[in-house]
């Protein structure tokens, strides 16, 4: 009876409960006086907010070459013509073009040997933003959401979660979990700005208030109730000077320059900001990996806007003492052949790829896994989905077994199965 | 819209043409399926059901709803549209006594009921695609649906094409059930099922049903009818496309491993030891013979030799390879599985064994939409009942079955007995549903801990973003493109383009999966922040220059009369005093008559009652 309520009150924690499930959740409560269990659930959950851990995800769409990223072979066929370069971690090579990725080596913790069997756009990108393949019969929440749900704290003005980009939203774990999509970083978001001076927004926004009333008591109460805590969030936002964090304009001319005058740079230096304002989670996308041909210049002429976003977004975070709580991991949704084809491009390859980690209590300055001589498949250590995914939940202090209810009453842990891949942490 | 709205209206109110729902056998017109008994008496019959029930447990009935709120609300289900201040008034001096039962005939015979279903369904199955880029077909299936609507097919008719489609998706519309879902046999299971029966096999797939019947066998018989269906890219003038084919190889065949020698011998026409790219023009394998020169072409000579072919690697052995169905082997999962042979699990009708893709698919279409079949008239009911008066018998809407049980469940069962009599006919069940007192009753204040029966009084729903931005539109008075700039910053997280147009965008902004219960619709930030802030919404309430407000402005000298006004463009009905009293009580504090109308006009759009159905 315990865990049943338990698992209703987590899954509506801040949500609106639907019907039923409050009725058997005030029925069984009032029966076994589990409420001390819930006054339990928040405790739990405020702790962990305190900690004020955050995720920056720096996702490459279409999937990056890891020969041309950070598992270069140079001087072999499959390694082509990609120079690899030194890094600040002695021992560790990345390929030329992430200059400022290297200077931040002992950060960063690279796997090598990331294996997954998805090699569709589509269905791969949602697995590696879900931890699932894509199912009609359930939309599963973006592990985006997972996280905000665990770590965001509800009273905070700014969303919990905000992409510079599309992305996968909160499938069944609802609104308060949505992305916030951001198109231009370093602006401020459409509509965010009042379109009227501030007293008459107010003035509007009481009129709107007093004209509810009738509604209400004609028998829209609930939906009264609700569209007043959306919009008392909403224009918090829009009265609020935290959503000032969306607006770089602030920032040192020489910082703006260091991380890049690209969308990917201004998205990452956004992240940050956002990040210290207390938003848990930050997606940063780049487009373009897709590199079916020319991927050498085309990986390069990427590379010159991703490296210095993220070299400098994990120099900035350490100068400022927030990489030990913020998690910053770059990936794509799979990687590419280790053959080049004979359009001088790559192909699809979820075989064996490469992921990125740094901060959040993640040792930096190592390799996990190895691939192959030829790039054909990992030699050690092999790290799948699940097992990524677990270990993110694991940097950031969330059970990644922490189970939520599908709205058919199905129970859907974060992660399903998986393994922590404790080197990341141990650096043995 | 707005436009065609106001068409539809005026023809409604200013010929008399009488239509008696029931017995309209139009020569000329096809869409009256006619063996439905007539819905005034089956929605009686309904009504006494429900009604005696509720006696029973002591539930006062909320009264009749005013014509005001009735106008709105039928307009909504049945066309999509907010009705204008004219046809309000005027429904409002009609002293018919039949004019209810006579507007809903008319609603039903407008072009905006198909229009508004289509897009009703079009959420339906575009919420759940496993198959991001079937959103290309978004507009196409929109448009299908509405000519099927629009021509009075019948929900089984519906059914049938959809299940067995072929053809290029940009021409076909009925193939989008099957692009949503790439052709895969257990996705299409899962919603084949769900969509058309209301039951939820998707557990069943990997064991057996924990709180259902079902078994895993019943999952995977169901997908047996679909393991030939096939969704294959087409390249055609520069414009990306797919088409939905049948894979009808013989199983033995299917599975076969390529001779190579052999297909080489068959390929190199002009026997000069390699295979050229002219040689293979025309054939079935044009399209792999680039990519496998590509893979395998060592010498970069642009052909292959017979070497080089065989040094190809082996195709992926997926399903896309198998004709049969097998359903995997959980504890083995690279093993091929156990072969599994169509039946359908709700009759135990066990379909012939190895039929091709469109026999099968089409045995499967006969199966669900037999008359013998309860739960295909149940779900389709169960789901307009809920659409129209908030709440379903079953709830979830799509998740029903035997072991379920409803509410009013003889109300339910006499409702689909009559629909399924009526030969699925889709117009006959609105007009039912539509016509019954259940329907026609007022919402009223509920304590939050109220837990009485549904039906005693109305639920107030949430608008889906079709029905929205027809009412933005028309209150506005303004085409489909919102003036003339696009919904900037209204994208949403859709991956894959839903289209640029201003109700595309819209849709991404506002839509939602429509199989969700109302009370998990709460709307979303960037949605509130669109209605409060957008420059769209700002612009267009201006108190000067061409608008609405700035007409009515002109028009009424009077505050009283220009906020009655207001409140009927806006809201479809009369403000109450306290709401005339708080409007002047602004206006008064206001230096500018115009801005205080604006804010009024701000707050109206922004209220919840505006999105919701009352």
């Amino acid at each position: 009876m315990q865990l049943f309520s338990h698992d209703h009150v987590q899954v509506h924690r801040h949500g609106n409960a639907r019907r039923r499930f409050l009725k058997t959740l005030s029925a069984s409560a009032l029966a076994a006086g589990t409420f001390n269990f819930r006054d339990l659930m928040c405790l739990q959950a405020a702790e962990l907010r305190k900690q004020g851990k955050s995720m920056i995800l720096l996702w490459m769409q279409g999937g990056p070459s890891q020969m041309e990223t950070f598992d270069p072979k140079p001087g072999t066929e499959n390694g082509g013509q990609t120079k690899a370069i030194s890094t600040a971690t002695p021992g560790i090579q990345v390929a030329e073009g992430w200059e400022n990725t290297a200077k931040v080596m002992n950060d960063i913790a690279l796997i090598r040997s990331m294996t997954n069997r998805e090699g569709n756009h589509q269905r791969a990108a949602y697995q590696l933003h879900t931890g699932y393949i894509p199912s009609g019969s359930v939309k599963h929440p973006a592990l985006a959401a997972n996280l905000a749900k665990e770590l965001a704290d509800p009273e905070q003005t700014l969303p919990a979660v905000v992409s510079v980009g599309p992305t996968y939203g909160a499938g069944f774990l609802g609104v308060d979990y949505e992305p916030f999509v951001v198109q231009r970083p370093g602006e401020t978001p459409n509509n965010v700005a009042s379109a009227v001076n501030e007293n008459r927004y107010k003035k509007r926004l009481g009129l709107l208030d007093e004209l509810e009333g009738d509604f209400a008591k004609r028998g829209g109460r609930n939906v009264v109730d609700s569209h007043r805590r959306l919009y008392s969030k909403a224009s918090r936002m829009v009265l609020s000077s935290d959503a000032d964090a969306f607006d770089s304009s602030s920032e040192p001319a020489a910082l703006k320059a260091n991380y890049g005058d690209s969308a990917f740079g201004k998205g990452c230096l956004l992240a940050r900001r956002l990040v210290e304002a207390g938003v848990t989670f930050v997606e940063v996308r780049s487009n373009g990996w897709d590199t079916h041909d020319n991927i050498f210049e085309r990986v390069s002429n990427n590379a010159a806007q991703v490296d210095p976003g993220m070299g400098t977004l994990i120099a900035d975070l350490k100068q400022r003492g927030m990489l030990e709580n913020t998690l910053v991991v770059w990936m794509g949704e799979f990687g590419r052949t280790p053959r080049i084809n004979a359009r001088g491009g790559r192909d699809h390859y979820p075989r064996c790829f490469n992921v990125a980690m740094a901060g959040s209590g993640v040792k930096g300055g190592q390799v996990i896994g190895s691939s192959t001589d030829n790039g054909a498949s990992v030699k050690e250590n092999p790290v799948t989905v699940p097992d990524l995914f677990c270990s993110i939940c694991h940097s950031l202090g969330v059970n990644p077994e922490t189970e939520n209810i599908s709205p058919l009453g199905r129970p859907m842990k974060i992660v399903d199965g998986g393994t922590v891949v404790d080197q990341l942490f141990t650096g043995s | 819209m707005a436009q065609t709205a106001l068409t539809i209206f005026a023809s409604v109110f200013c010929l008399s043409v009488i239509i008696s729902p029931s017995t309209s056998v139009d020569a000329n017109n096809k869409r009256m399926v006619g063996a439905g008994q007539d819905e005034v008496s089956v929605a009686a019959k309904v009504d006494d059901f429900i009604e005696s029930e509720l006696l029973q447990s002591k539930t006062p009935l909320a009264p009749t709803t005013s014509d005001e709120d009735f106008l709105r609300r039928v307009s909504f289900d049945l066309a999509g549209v907010v009705p204008t201040p004219r046809q309000i008034t005027l429904f409002g001096l009609d002293h018919d006594l039949k004019k209810r039962q006579k507007l809903i005939g008319r609603l039903l015979e407008s072009e905006e009921f198909s229009e508004n279903l289509a897009g009703y369904w079009r959420d339906v199955i575009f919420s759940r695609a496993t198959e991001v880029r079937a959103n290309l077909a978004r507009g196409l299936f929109t448009k299908w649906l509405t000519n099927r609507f629009e021509s009075g097919a019948t929900w089984d008719e519906i059914a049938t094409e959809l299940l067995t489609a072929t053809g290029n998706v940009r021409e076909e519309g009925a193939t989008a059930l099957v692009f949503a879902h790439n052709g895969d046999a257990q996705e299409l299971a899962s919603e084949t099922s769900r969509i058309f029966l209301g039951i939820q096999l998707q557990c069943a797939n990997c064991h057996d049903h924990p709180t259902d019947q079902w078994q895993r066998n019943d999952f995977h018989t169901l997908a047996a009818y679909f393991p030939r269906v096939r969704v294959r890219r087409v390249q055609t003038d520069a414009r990306r496309t797919f088409e939905v084919v049948s894979f009808d190889v013989p199983l033995a065949r299917s599975n076969r491993r390529i001779n190579r020698a052999r297909l080489f011998a068959r390929l190199d026409r002009n026997s000069d030891g390699k295979v050229t790219t002219r040689e293979i023009e025309n054939t079935s394998i044009a399209g792999f013979f680039t990519r496998a020169l590509q893979v395998g072409d060592k010498n970069k000579d642009k052909a292959l030799s017979l070497e080089e072919l065989k040094a190809l690697p082996e195709p992926n052995k997926g399903r896309n390879r198998s004709s049969e169905y097998f359903m995997p082997d959980l504890s083995n999962p690279a093993s091929p599985g156990e072969r599994i042979d169509p039946a359908f699990f709700v009759s135990k009708i066990e379909s012939p064994v190895g039929m091709k893709d469109l026999e099968r698919r089409g045995e499967l279409a006969k199966v669900i939409t037999s008359t013998d079949n309860p739960w295909f008239a149940r779900a389709f009911v169960n789901r307009v009942w809920a659409e129209m008066l908030g709440e379903g018998f079953y709830m979830p809407i799509d998740d029903i079955g035997p072991t379920r049980s409803p509410v009013f469940e003889q109300a339910l069962v006499v409702l689909s007995d009559e629909f399924t009599a009526s030969g699925y006919d889709i117009r006959w069940l609105y007009r039912t549903i539509a016509n019954t007192r259940a329907y026609q009753r007022q919402a009223r204040a509920k304590d939050p801990g109220d837990v009485s029966p549904p039906f005693a009084a109305a639920t107030p729903t949430r608008l889906r973003a079709d029905q929205l931005f027809n009412t933005i539109t028309s209150v506005m008075g303004v085409q489909e493109n919102l003036g003339r700039r696009t919904l900037a910053g209204s994208g949403g997280n859709a991956m894959y383009g839903r289209g640029r147009s201003a109700r595309a965008q819209f849709n991404t902004l506002f839509g939602f999966d429509p199989s969700t219960p109302q009370d998990e619709l709460t709307g979303t930030i960037p949605q509130a922040l669109f209605m409060m802030n957008s420059p769209t919404v700002n612009n267009l309430i201006r108190g000067m220059g061409d608008t609405r407000l700035s007409r009515i402005l002109r028009e009424f000298d009077d505050d009283r009369d220009a906020i009655a006004e207001l409140y009927l463009l806006v809201l479809a009905r009369e403000p109450s005093k306290n709401e005339v009293a708080i409007c002047l009580k602004h206006v008064k504090s206001n230096d500018s008559r115009s801005d205080a109308f604006e804010d009024i006009m701000w707050s109206l759009l922004n209220s919840s009652e505006f999105l919701t159905k009352r």
